[in-house]
């Protein structure tokens, strides 16, 4: 059973997003895919307060995890970052997450979504995993994240090994690994691979991830009809969902929406004056103050490359452990982020400058982030080689007593500024 | 009150001496130069899983980059590498960027850590030395890791074999592993040595060993660090402290560092370093039938483990081994900012050690740094409370 209090947590978020759904539904102006996007996210969380009511085996995992293979065992993911910053930016309890996971005895270095995950679980504020399973797909801390956690909650784990290059070799490996895991979670939970259902599930990522390069296209026309705010949505949606027919749904819906503007030759923000590439991520509780100085200055973010630019290649329902093990390749933070820094990786980001006709580009250097910030000095000196600037914004992303929406108004404007004289 | 040391440092010993000396003209060590004007390659390696033994039978001089032994200014490294970044990474970069590895023919990392495989991007994109290698290493021990680990060594192996345009004879890997095992039993033996009540080298003496041993070619080494052990044995000096320390965490080689605790009367008896013992302590075992490549990649793999492995009871393990086994009173965590990986594994070690009543002082460090006031004070009082702990 889940506790009353972990039940009122995730309720919260439930009822937060139901309330968005309605005012998008009962709002004409609204797009129809953002109430989309809120079933989609009340839909996911749903099951995650029933499922050990109704006898289902919960699965924890870090982020950029293959949760298509827990979809096909009917085992309940939990993304576990994406979970407690939903609490957290729904609930407001930051601060309180992130204090109990520095009595942990993690140190502020460690970058503040593993602290407050950590904390989250000691505080008992998420249901309790039957299984914790981790990678090392993006960095340190999602790979040094599950013992702990494991500890806290007296479950479990499977540390699923990613390879940091390429080749035959390593991709036989990272299929190994996935093998490995299924007979770690049919051990664990009882529950056994449906093979036909990942196939299915393989057919629609397959769909997803091409609905998500047309998104890209979409993007590319001037003026730009993808609103700022609508970033974490794209992400979260592969996070969450990948290969549902919710994420389906609600990204067709979409890039329908996106196609009919630029029909009528409508852009997200009018006018439109400065296109924006975006590094990393902007702190998530900024997202309302970026659409709304979107908005006032006329700046829209046409693309990130490290987030939303998918590779080209499809996946083969036929083979569907090998297309999951294909699409962790593909994922677009595998290029940048992860594995070595090469010249395809690098060469792609000044492509991405010029196809989206970028005027300049954030930096958003979350300073928990190290692997990230590490290239801040690199890809400033290439977009600069192809004449686009820069702006470097140090933060945190869901700390917001790093530094005040003033301060980064202020750089913003000054950035701006500079865009505006050249 | 420092560790009491039976005779005065001033007389010591000769060969120790040496060893300072090459880290004194550290990075451009009189044996490296000499090695370079014989017309030999000097290869750069970043990490504890970069398999020396591959570059050492290629006629290669291996010399382990590193950051200066204390704090440095870092203005470059912060630039390029950004502020959150571990200060041992930026402190190598930094010196790249000088020019003060321009003697370097390679570069070869492992897929380590972030701050290592970041240092080594950019390395290879704004310092261009000759030759970059990457290795994928795997985090698990499994037999599929360690398929793929031989792989990867292979593949190292290959491609320095067309870099020099020529190849790697087996007889050669299998000399190169007899000089790599030489110098790990030498140096157990030097460790050994520490087991003693008043052992005849302190801890920071020992770290002017282990450094040197980077900055030199094998074999130099291993009759020098003979010649000390000879000297040893035969000295009458003896180190006794308030307690008996072992220091663990993030990458470190500054005696300085060492010195300090030293300084105020905790023995440093062993560690958990990838600059000592994790760098000496398990040899490369040659099964009968096996390719000396394969034991090589078995060895680096299976090795005493960084933080970066899972699961880490087997780092954890090890650790409560030398704890027993060095009879030690306390441990000293010492974790460079921004080192997510030991980081991570603090509170867990921290428990494990709790378990068997060895109490924990966790210093979070710059890479180099020699010992603030802020840190001799927390020594201190962890000394006082071990003292107490004992009476
Ligand atoms: S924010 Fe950066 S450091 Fe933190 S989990 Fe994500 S990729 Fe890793
Ligand atoms: S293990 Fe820690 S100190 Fe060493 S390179 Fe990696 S992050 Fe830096």
């Amino acid at each position: 059973m889940v506790s009353e209090t972990k039940k009122s947590k995730i309720d919260a978020i439930i009822r937060a997003s139901r309330l968005i759904m309605r005012m998008n539904q009962a709002n004409p102006a609204s797009p129809k895919s953002e109430a989309l996007y809120y079933k989609m996210l009340t839909s996911y969380y749903t099951c995650l307060l029933n499922a050990h009511d109704e006898g289902k085996f919960i699965a924890a995992h870090t982020v950029f995890f293959p949760s298509e293979i827990l979809y096909a065992m009917d085992i309940v993911p939990m993304h576990t970052e994406t979970t407690t910053w939903m609490m957290a930016l729904f609930l407001g309890e930051q601060a309180e997450i992130l204090s109990a996971g520095a009595e942990l005895g993690l140190v502020p270095e460690i970058c503040s979504p593993h602290r407050g995950l950590a904390g989250a679980f000691s505080l008992g504020a998420l249901p309790r995993p039957d299984a914790m399973l981790w990678s090392n797909l993006i960095c340190d801390n999602t790979a040094k994240s599950g013992e702990l956690i494991m500890e806290i909650n007296k479950c479990p784990g499977f540390y699923l090994d990613h390879p940091f290059q390429r080749s035959e070799t390593e991709d036989k490996y990272f299929l190994g690994e996935l093998e490995d895991m299924i007979c770690f979670l049919e051990e664990k939970s009882g529950q056994k691979m449906d093979w036909d259902k990942l196939s299915k599930i393989v057919q629609r990522m397959d769909h997803q991830m091409e609905l998500f390069r047309e998104i890209g296209e979409l993007r590319k026309t001037v003026p730009s009809p993808f609103p700022n705010r609508g970033f974490l949505q794209l992400l979260t949606t592969d996070y969450l969902c990948p290969g549902q027919p919710e994420a389906i749904e609600y990204l067709e819906a979409l890039r329908d929406e996106l196609a009919e503007m630029v029909r009528e030759r409508k852009g997200a923000v009018s006018p439109e004056r400065f296109r924006l590439m975006t590094l990393f991520v902007p702190p998530m509780y900024l997202m309302g103050f970026l659409e709304k100085i979107g908005q006032e200055y006329g700046v829209v973010s046409v693309v990130e490359p490290l987030f939303t630019r998918w590779a080209e290649g499809r996946l083969d329902p036929s083979q569907p452990l090998e297309s999951v093990a294909r699409k962790a390749a593909m994922i677009p933070e595998r290029r940048s982020m992860y594995g070595p820094l090469g010249q395809e990786a690098l060469q792609d980001l000044v492509d991405c400058a010029e196809q989206y006709k970028v005027d300049g580009a954030v930096y958003w250097a979350f300073m928990g982030c190290r692997h990230t910030c590490a290239t801040v000095k690199l890809f400033k000196d290439l977009l600069n080689e192809v004449d686009v600037p820069v702006l470097t914004i140090d933060c945190d992303i869901v700390d917001p007593t790093i530094n005040s929406e003033a301060e980064i108004r202020e750089k913003m404007e000054q950035f701006f500024e500079l865009l505006e004289d050249r | 009150m420092a560790i009491e040391v039976t005779q005065s440092n001033a007389v010591m010993l000769p060969t120790l001496e040496r060893f300072r000396q090459i880290n004194d003209a550290f990075p451009k060590t009189g044996e490296i130069l000499e090695h370079k004007s014989k017309g030999g390659k000097v290869f750069g390696w970043l990490c504890t899983y970069v398999p020396e033994e591959i570059l050492h039978a290629a006629g290669i001089l291996p010399v382990r980059v590193t950051g200066y032994s204390q704090e440095m200014e870092l203005e470059d490294g912060n630039a390029y590498l950004y502020i959150n970044n571990c200060s041992f990474s930026r402190s190598c970069l930094q010196m790249g960027l000088r020019g003060e590895y321009e003697f370097l023919d390679g570069m070869v990392a492992g897929s380590t850590c972030d701050g290592a495989r970041r240092l080594f991007d950019l390395w290879q994109y704004y310092i261009k030395t000759p030759f970059h290698h990457i290795l994928t290493v795997p985090r698990k021990y499994t037999g599929k890791a360690h398929d793929l680990y031989y792989q990867q060594v292979t593949q190292f192996k290959e491609h320095l074999e067309e870099f020099l345009g020529r190849k790697i004879p087996d007889e050669q890997l299998i000399n190169s592993i007899e000089v790599f095992n030489r110098s790990r039993a030498l140096l157990k033996q030097l460790y050994e040595l520490r087991k003693a009540d008043a052992p005849p080298i302190s801890g920071a003496e020992t770290m002017e060993v282990l450094n040197a041993s980077f900055r030199m070619p094998k074999e130099t080494f291993n009759r020098w660090l003979k010649d000390l052990l000879e000297e040893l044995s035969k000295s009458s000096i003896t180190h006794k402290g308030r307690a008996r320390l072992m220091v663990v965490g993030s990458v470190m080689n500054n005696p300085e560092f060492i010195n300090s605790i030293e300084a105020q009367g905790g023995l440093v008896v062993t560690d958990e370093l990838c600059t000592s013992t994790r760098y000496w302590s398990d040899p490369v075992v040659v099964e009968k039938g096996e390719s000396p490549v394969k034991a090589i990649s078995k060895r680096y793999l299976n090795n005493f483990p960084c933080a970066r492995m899972v699961p880490s009871d087997e780092r954890f393990n090890r650790i409560l081994n030398l704890v027993k086994e060095f009879r030690v009173d306390g441990v000293i965590s010492q974790i460079i900012r921004y080192c997510v990986p030991y980081a991570h594994d603090l509170p867990l070690l921290r428990d494990r050690l709790k378990e068997v009543g060895v109490p924990v002082l966790a210093l979070d460090v710059e890479y180099g740094t020699s010992g603030s006031g802020q840190i001799q004070t927390r020594v201190q009082a962890f000394l006082e409370m071990i003292e107490a702990r004992k009476r």
